[in-house]
This record gives C-alpha cells, structure tokens and sequence, in this order.
C-alpha cells in the first residue's frame, strides 16, 4: 500500500513539474501570500501593480501579494489546464486569484468558488444579473460599447436603434462593425439587433444561461442584418476583422459610423490616433452592450481566504474610483451612488445600473456562429 | 545483377560494412522519430478520437468546456462530428475556396519562379543575379508583416487607390477578396520555389544545353525536352510544398480574405475558439489532412522516382 502511494506520489509531482512548471513552489503557499494570475493587457498588469496591490497591502499589512503576468493571455490554455490537473491530483494549483478570460471557462467546468455576500459585502453594490451571469466569476470593473461617429459628417447621431438603422440604409458605405467572432465591439452590435426581437424575460435568460429555444428567434435579427450588405461598408458583406480595424476605418475617415469599445476609442483618443472630430454616444432601445472584466477564484486554491480579501477590496468604493479617474478610464461595476460624485459624473452617459449585459458564454458562441453562417457574403 | 557474392571478396565485407552502418544509421535516425511519435503522433490519435466521439480520458476536459460535443454511440464511435460538418452550410464553400486558391496560387508561383529560373539559367549575369536576389526577399519578410503590408496597399486607402485617383480612375478595393488571399498566398510562397527551381536547373550540365543548341534545337524544346525533365525531380517538390503551404494558410486568408467563404485555416480557429466547437475544429483538421496528404503522395511519388532513374532503389 505504501508502495504504491508513494509511486502515486511520485507521479503526480512528476506530473505537477510537468504541469506548473518552475515558477511555483512545491511547498503549498503560505496563507499570508496571495498567488494572483494576470492574464490580460499591460494597461491591467499596471493598475494591479500600482494601484490596487500597494492599497491592499498598506490595508492588510499581513498580506503578500504574488503576481504572474500572463501577457494577453498568451499561457492560458496551460494555466487553466495547470489548475485542472491539481484538482484532479488534488494539489494547489499555485493560483488563488485570477483576472483574465480563462476564469469563463473555469466557470464552465465547475472549478470556480462561488462568491457569496456574505463573505464578500462588497459584492451587494453590483448588479445582481451581472453576478449570477458570472457563474462563479466576480465582476470589478467594465467597457461598454458605443457609437462613434464623424461629427463632421453626422449632424444629428442616432438615438435610438432605429434610427441608427434607418441612418445606415439612407448613407450607403458609411457605417461598419467588425466580425462578431473578432471583437467584442462587433459583436455587441450583432446581439442588440437580434435582441430587437426579444422580450426583456427572454434577453435576462440569455445572458444567465445557454437557451436554444430563445435562440430560434434570432431568424429575424440575422435577416435584418443580411439587408445590411449592401449598405455597409464595402457594400459586398464584407466586415472589418477585429475592433482595431473599425477603429482604423473610422479614423482614416472611410467610415462615418461604427460600434467601438469604450476603453478602446479612450485610448486611441489619448494616443492622438483617433481624430477629435470623431465622438462616441450611446444609443437606447435596446442599448449596445457592455462587458464586464472578471476575477476567478480557483476551487482548490491554497488561499482562497485571502483570494476574497483581495477581490472583495477591489470591489470597495476606493478602488472603483481608482477605476474610473486612473489612467484606463474603466467603467465602475458598484453602484454610482457610492463613488466619488466628480468622477461619477463623467460616466453619467454610460448608465451602468442599465447596461445590457452579453449573452452568456454558449449563446453567444452560437450566436457568432449563427452569424457567419447568415450574413456575411450573403 | 548478373554476378553474385559467393565467396569472401571486397565487395563481401563492403556489404558487413554497409549493414553495420545502417545499424548506426537506425540509431541516429531514431530521436527525431521518437519525437515525432510523442510529441506529433500521439496528439493527432487522441484529436482522432475525439473525432469520432471518444470523449474520456485526455479528451475529457475539452469535452467539458466545448459545445455541440458528440460521444460515441457504437464500439467504434460515431460518424455524426464529421455528418455536422459536411452539412454545415459554411464547410462545403471553404472547402472549395481552399482548393481554388491552393491550384491557383501553385500554379501561378510555379510558373512564375520557372520563368525566373530559365532567365538565370540561360541569360545569366548580373542583372539576373540581382532579379533572383531580390525575388527572395519576401522569404525574410515575416508573413503577418507581409499580409498587412499587402492589405494596406490594396485597401480603401491603400497605395493603389490613392495613386489611380490621381488620374481619376476609381481602382477597385480588391481586400477581402478571394484575389486578395490569391496575391499574398503568391507573395509569400514564391522565395522558395525560385530557390528550388533555381538550383534545380543549375544542376543541369552546360553540355547537354549546348549540344542542344549546336543541333539547331529551339529554346523552347531545349526547356521542353531538356531542362523541364532534368529538374523535375526539384519542380514537383517546390510545387508539392507550395501547395500544402498554402492549403493550411492562416494569416494571409485572415488579413485578406473575405469573412465567409474563408479558406479552412480561419474557419478552422473560427470554430475551435470563437464557436468553441472543438471536435467540429479536428473534423475539418482530418479533412484538411487528407487533402494534403494527396499532395504528398505526389512529393514521394517524385523521390521514388528519382531514386529509380539514379538507381538508387
């Protein structure tokens, strides 16, 4: 018996080098370090690294917080495997927090810990859809989508999405949005003309849960959008690849109208690669959609204590305004009522109590699927 | 043969000889087999048989987080992942779109790089040297610079267009064309089939090209009869290259391409992280597999080949 435990032992922590690598200790982490994963953009890499952890530190001085820095996610298929094969040999993965996509597809397979308001009271200031939607991921900050138009060509920007339809077919070539598997941007403008046909109950289903009774409904959204051929850019339904590609076209002034994210045309404004002239708006009935960033608790982290102090404090008041005034300009998740008034100010635009929330993950996997199969070249 | 080995000669121990070294020759040739069957071959089963519906052990992940995931409904399997994507309205159109541009694109790089190779062959000198020089420096261009370099060109406000403006001509934005994905296929496989071709036709002797000549024969039949069938051995492997190269394409159908139909590629990522319909993802993988493996067929057919004409085997 103990031959054979020692043998599982010994391949298990052959298969744990294999599957985490060196840059984690073997020992578990002690409960005073937090292991956090960053899978994103450098933007995000610095607000953790310069905002959010001196302030949890300076607060909890017991605490130690580890960070890896997974550039845009390049490793996140070997982290996510790295997480489920401790689970399954029942070790620490090394991770207890995550701010990334892979946190989704832990969600998926069950391994994330659920976050409660209880243990985190942070967590009652944020939109009730928005949490159950995370399936075990926590929001703490968000883009939405907007229009940005040319106001030198566009007196009057739509309100409405009517509008902004009946605007597309009256300037023929003049408006574009990227392909909805190439950036959120695109996407977003798919979902809310689909969703021109759904009641709010069916689009509330959508975004907790997969729904492929509601997804039937779409017929009509996806003929819609095929009428757009002809009168997009191109005018041959064709579509810009990704969220950079609408923003060059509006830039290069090919376009007048396109859907871009919040944060994005930000940057490029502050950059000085997207001309003045360009404005963003936000559109109603329905809204263009918005998209929260997530943290993930692993299951089996060895500090999932510290992990919710971590992400509980990110959610306070403090760190939300941090959010909004800081260099990424990023939507706050809580309620406004509770931030800075003077900064709130500047995101009275972005309704965030009403912002429509993305389909949840499988519906709007099919949702893209469905479109490339309906619209383009059509 | 018309004499044997009986007795111990020479030519006897030079065979001991020859066995020993192949031994060696196993031995050396062994690593990078090794690597191959862990590292290539165990993966391409396991992706197998996820395909026809084994959804356990190291595909039980995957099975998890993918959509639309069809298990095994008989011993063997089951038939319906590779059913859905033949059916599937998107699959046929990239198929086609693939082969096209895959004939196209060979066809036109082999020709090109074939005019190029002659020119160096017969003409030679410097200005030659320089044309083939500068034909290979697309090998050095990565290919995502390449495809965005190609796009800036040809788009609404590309090179193309802005020039033609000036003469009041409306060029046409050929981006998100199947010509488009046509032209920078070219761009980026043409280096190395002039490469090829070249040394190919280098290796032919000046004696038989100038015999020829002294028999009053044309140009034309002197590359006819002469140099196309002494270099056709490095032809067929340029061709056969270029075309699997271009079949599995990704970031130039991407940049380039249209949305729908695009060339299997993208469709393949499009359906793997996008649609997260991983098993449908290999199923067009197989498909794609295949496809290229005919190619090969071609490739070993011309080694076989050649190694029969120089009595190899």
């Amino acid at each position: 018996m103990i031959k054979s435990k020692r043998m599982k032992s010994a391949v298990v922590a052959v298969m744990a080098t294999f599957a985490i690598g060196s840059s984690v200790p073997t020992a578990p982490a002690a409960s005073t370090t937090i292991e956090l994963l960053i899978a994103a953009d450098t933007n995000i890499q610095t607000l953790w690294e310069t905002v959010f952890i001196p302030a949890f530190v300076k607060e909890y001085p017991q605490y130690k917080v580890n960070v890896t820095f997974d550039r845009n996610g390049l490793r996140e298929a070997q982290n996510t495997a790295k997480i489920i094969a401790a689970k399954e040999t029942r070790r620490d993965p090394g991770v207890d927090l995550i701010d990334g996509g892979m946190a989704a597809r832990l969600a998926v397979a069950g391994l994330l810990y659920r976050p409660s308001a209880n243990l985190m009271p942070n967590l009652r200031d944020v939109s009730k859809v928005l949490v159950k939607q995370g399936n075990g991921q926590i929001p703490y900050r968000a883009s939405t989508v907007l229009l940005a138009y040319n106001s030198k060509n566009v007196t009057k920007a739509p309100t409405t999405l009517n509008e902004l339809l009946t605007w597309i077919k009256a300037n023929p070539g003049k408006f574009s949005y990227n392909v909805p598997s190439g950036g959120g941007s695109g996407y977003s403008f798919v979902q809310t003309v689909v969703d021109m046909n759904l009641t709010a109950a069916e689009r509330l289903a959508m975004s907790v849960g997969p729904d492929k009774t509601i997804q039937t409904k779409w017929a009509k959204g996806l003929e819609t959008l095929k009428d757009l051929n002809k009168f997009t850019y191109g005018k041959n339904g064709t579509y810009p690849a990704n969220n950079t590609a609408t923003l060059n076209l509006l830039s290069t002034g090919e376009i007048d109208m396109g859907t871009v994210w919040s944060d994005q045309f930000a940057s490029a404004r502050a950059a000085g690669t997207m001309p003045a002239n360009i404005k963003v708006t936000a559109i109603k009935s329905p809204s263009l959609t918005g998209g929260p960033a997530w943290l993930g608790i692993p299951i089996n982290g060895g500090n999932r204590t510290g992990a919710r102090l971590l992400a509980n404090f990110v959610l306070s008041p403090a760190m939300q305004n941090a959010i909004m005034g800081g260099a990424l300009k990023g939507i706050p998740v809580v309620k406004l009522s509770k931030l800075d008034p003077v900064l709130a100010e500047g995101f009275k635009d972005v309704d965030v109590t009403d912002m429509r929330a993305p389909y949840f993950g499988a519906n709007s996997d099919d949702l893209k699927s469905a479109w490339s199969l309906a619209v383009p070249g059509k | 043969m018309t004499t044997t080995n009986t007795v111990a000669t020479k030519e006897g121990f030079a065979e001991i000889k020859t066995a020993k070294l192949s031994t060696l020759g196993f031995f050396m040739a062994l690593p990078p087999v090794l690597v191959i069957i862990v590292f290539v071959g165990l993966p391409i089963f396991v992706a197998f048989i996820f395909s026809i519906g084994y959804t356990g052990g190291p595909n039980r992940v995957i099975s998890i987080i993918g959509q639309d995931i069809f298990q095994k409904n008989k011993w063997w399997g089951t038939p319906d992942a590779y059913l859905t994507v033949f059916r599937d309205a998107r699959f046929l159109p990239d198929l086609a779109l693939t082969l096209v541009v895959t004939f196209l694109s060979t066809f036109v790089v082999l020709v090109m790089s074939l005019g190029m190779a002659l020119y160096q062959r017969i003409k030679g000198g410097k200005i030659a040297s320089i044309l083939s020089m500068l034909s290979l420096v697309p090998l050095f261009v990565p290919v995502v610079i390449a495809a965005y370099a190609i796009a800036q060109f040809y788009n609404g406000v590309g090179f193309m267009r802005t020039f033609m403006a000036q003469f009041g001509i409306e060029f046409p934005i050929i981006t998100a064309t199947r010509n488009a994905i046509v032209i920078g296929t070219i761009w980026t496989s043409l280096p190395f089939a002039i490469l090829m071709i070249t040394s190919g036709l280098q290796s032919v002797p000046n004696a038989l090209i100038e015999t020829a000549q002294d028999a009053g024969a044309s140009f034309m039949r002197i590359v006819r009869t002469i140099l196309i069938p002494l270099a056709f051995v490095p032809i067929v492997i340029a061709g056969t290259f270029t075309a699997i190269g271009i079949m599995g394409s990704f970031t130039v159908p991407l940049f380039l391409g249209p949305n729908q139909p695009t060339m299997l590629g993208v469709e393949i990522s499009n359906f793997f992280t996008a649609y997260n319909r991983p098993q449908q993802s290999i199923v067009m993988a197989f498909i794609i597999f295949a496809a290229a493996s005919g190619i090969a067929v071609l490739y070993i057919w011309a080694n076989i080949r050649s190694a029969k004409q120089s009595g190899r085997i």
